[in-house]
């Protein structure tokens, strides 16, 4: 059986930072990922991050993988690639797959940062070809580079809508529209505001009744709802569009942490039931840590705070950090993690992190 | 069930349809496990990855949402191959 | 409709009236300046380290907005391609006698060329005037940001902030 102090499953910003964090303390880490290449979602990321120079503000989500992945090298991660971990056993082993044969990593600590899954929708012809994840499209458009469609409906006005939407456009599709069921924008304005300036309309309150054509996506019907979310009669229009972007939200990929037994609480504003951690992100189950958007679907920028946060956390609890360094680094990474979730858009999620690491602690006490 | 312009489908993996899932909570599913039992929904490729959230909605009109847990996970939690992982450790 | 970033993903007039952002109209006849259009407290400050005359101020929260001091604001321009919210502008209002010059960052291909007579459209991507294009930046340390200057009719420097992509490849 192979062996290493911290296993991270994941090479998303979270868990690539956090094993970063481990090999700078001097940690021998085994970073695994179930795709062909490192950095999650980093790699379709083509806009310039928010937040200030610390967060590294400005600069392409890409480039940021980038320079993650040089820092791993540089460092010396090992990090296993084409590895779907398809299960946790209580002694802290990890069971993977690679090349066709199963394989047991032994560790000292884990950290969780498996990420999220688009949520689906579902509505008459949502299973016809051309409707598809926002993620995806922004996918095929920025790592494949093929468009998915000519003429596009996106769904959602969140961040991942509206930069979704953007993109599509510099790609060198049609946006036709953007439709969002609730009464107002749910992502930053400037984001909306680019797509806007586009001449792209941007209807709220608006649901999509049906994806028609018949072996493919060839038009929309989408309708206004009411105050009670309920269908407005007679206020349906069709869309001529080839192709229709789902962008309602991401759901956290728990599985392995329900398999290892960590409690779990129901926050909404976080994406639903996920696990409960403490102020180092560890979970109810000593030595299993988590970051990311399992914890909690924020944006990279959090999610990179995270792993920093939970790596740190593993390298001091291995001896290999003494309490009053591991403090130091932790509380500088807690302010810039803090800053991140001020403002409107930040506070909702502060709030309900603080319920949920609230929830954990007090199950501790 | 015949397929018309306005099936829903909200498990695509096994095609089950927005109205057995309803009817299957009609006959007393309260869960994602008891749905899954009585239509075969979430038992597909993407092991309810897709549909999971989708049941759980539907679930959710008639019960508080934060009582509505997966069903229990078991590995594989992942799409592997079975003699993948039959062979057994080898290192 | 309402109106507002929140309802349109415009921000409107009373939104930029009262933004610290936005340009007095004493300063906007002095000279070319920036005018900043971002109206919610997001948590980003680029701006701020981007002006090398100390003209932007956000602080402390990061999510504080965009305060503008035209005192010290030179019309440089070199702010626009350096906020990831593509909200900074640049309006030179008395361009020339009958005209305004407006900078936008632009991010779509092909990018116009100096002296391309363009559709210019406003904050919806409405036509607004046809502008001549007098200036497109696109230095490395724009990473990809390019900003396109046009020179429009003075009546309409408030309004035009981007080029009518659709029209203009329509035009040829
Ligand atoms: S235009 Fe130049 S001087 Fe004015 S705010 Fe921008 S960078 Fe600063
Ligand atoms: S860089 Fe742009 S988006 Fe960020 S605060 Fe400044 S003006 Fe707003
Ligand atoms: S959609 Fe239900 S199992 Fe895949």
């Amino acid at each position: 059986m192979k062996m290493t102090q911290v296993a991270v499953i994941g090479a998303g910003p979270a868990g690539l930072a956090a094993a970063i964090e481990v090999a700078r303390a001097g940690g021998l880490v085994t970073v695994i990922d179930e795709n062909a290449r490192p950095g999650g979602q980093l790699f379709k990321q083509i806009h310039k991050f928010f937040g200030s120079r610390e967060h590294r503000a400005g600069v392409r989500g890409f480039h940021i993988g980038e320079q993650l992945l040089a820092e791993t090298e540089r460092l010396g991660v090992e990090v296993l690639l084409d590895s779907p971990v398809y299960a946790l056993f209580p002694d802290r082993t990890v069971g993977y797959v690679h090349g066709g044969r199963e394989i047991f990593l032994k560790a000292e600590k884990i950290v969780i940062a498996a990420g999220a899954a688009e949520n689906p929708l579902a509505f008459p012809g949502s299973t016809l070809p051309g409707v598809m994840g926002a993620g995806a499209a922004q996918t095929m458009i920025n790592v494949h580079r093929v468009l998915p469609g000519k003429k596009v409906l996106m769904i959602g006005s969140g961040n991942v809508g509206l930069i979704v939407a953007y993109q599509l456009m510099q790609a060198g599709a049609d946006v036709a529209a953007l439709i969002e069921a609730a009464t107002q924008i749910g992502g930053y304005g400037v984001h909306a505001a680019k797509i806007r300036r586009a001449g792209v309309p941007i209807h709220l309150s608006h649901t999509v009744k049906r994806a028609l054509g018949k072996d493919h996506v060839e038009s929309v019907e989408i309708v206004a709802l009411d105050s009670h979310w309920q269908p407005v009669a007679g206020s349906e229009k069709i869309l001529g569009v080839d192709t229709v972007c789902v962008a309602v939200g991401l759901t956290p990929l728990t599985e392995l942490a329900w398999l290892m037994g960590c409690e779990f609480a129901f926050v909404p504003g976080l994406g639903g039931h996920v696990p409960k951690h403490d102020l180092n992100m560890e979970t109810t189950v000593p030595g299993v840590f988590i970051a990311g958007d399992i914890s909690g679907v924020e944006e990279a920028s959090t999610a990179m705070e995270e792993g920093r946060l939970a790596g740190t956390a593993c390298a001091e609890a291995l001896g290999l950090l003494d309490g009053q360094k591991a403090l130091e680094l932790k509380t500088v990474i807690r302010e810039r993690m803090n800053a991140l979730r001020t403002g409107p858009f930040g506070e909702g999620r502060r709030r309900a992190k603080e319920c949920l690491i609230g929830l954990s602690l007090e199950g501790q006490a | 069930m015949a397929e018309n312009r306005e099936t829903i489908y909200i498990c695509r993996c096994e095609e089950v349809t927005r109205e057995e899932i309803e009817q299957a909570i009609r006959d007393g599913a309260t869960t994602i496990a008891g749905v899954k039992k009585r239509t075969h929904a979430g038992m597909g490729l993407c092991q309810g990855r897709t549909c999971r959230k989708l049941i759980a909605n539907m679930l959710a009109c008639s019960r508080d949402p934060a009582n509505i847990l997966p069903s229990t996970f078991r590995p594989p939690v992942r799409t592997v191959r079975i003699d993948e992982i039959a062979q057994g450790d080898e290192e | 409709m309402k109106s507002g970033i929140k309802y349109t993903g415009i921000p409107s007039e009373e939104e930029l009236r009262a933004s610290p952002g936005a340009p007095s109209r004493e300063r906007l006849e002095q000279g070319p300046v920036a005018f900043i259009e971002c109206v919610q407290d997001i948590p980003c400050n680029p701006c701020e380290e981007a002006c090398p005359f100390g003209a932007i101020t956000v602080g402390e929260p990061i999510t504080n907005l965009p305060e503008l001091h035209g005192d010290k604001c030179t019309g440089c321009g070199v702010c626009i391609a350096q906020c990831p919210g593509l909200a900074i502008f640049k309006v030179h209002l008395h361009y020339t006698e009958t005209t305004s010059l407006v900078e936008f960052p632009y991010e779509y291909y092909p990018l116009p060329r100096k002296g391309d007579r363009v559709p210019c459209g406003d904050r919806q991507g409405k036509y607004v005037a046809d502008g001549r294009v007098v200036s497109v930046k696109n230095a490395k340390a724009h990473d990809g940001t390019a900003v396109v200057g046009v020179e429009v009719p003075k009546a309409c420097y408030l309004e035009v902030r981007t080029i009518c992509r659709k029209e203009w490849s329509r035009h040829g």
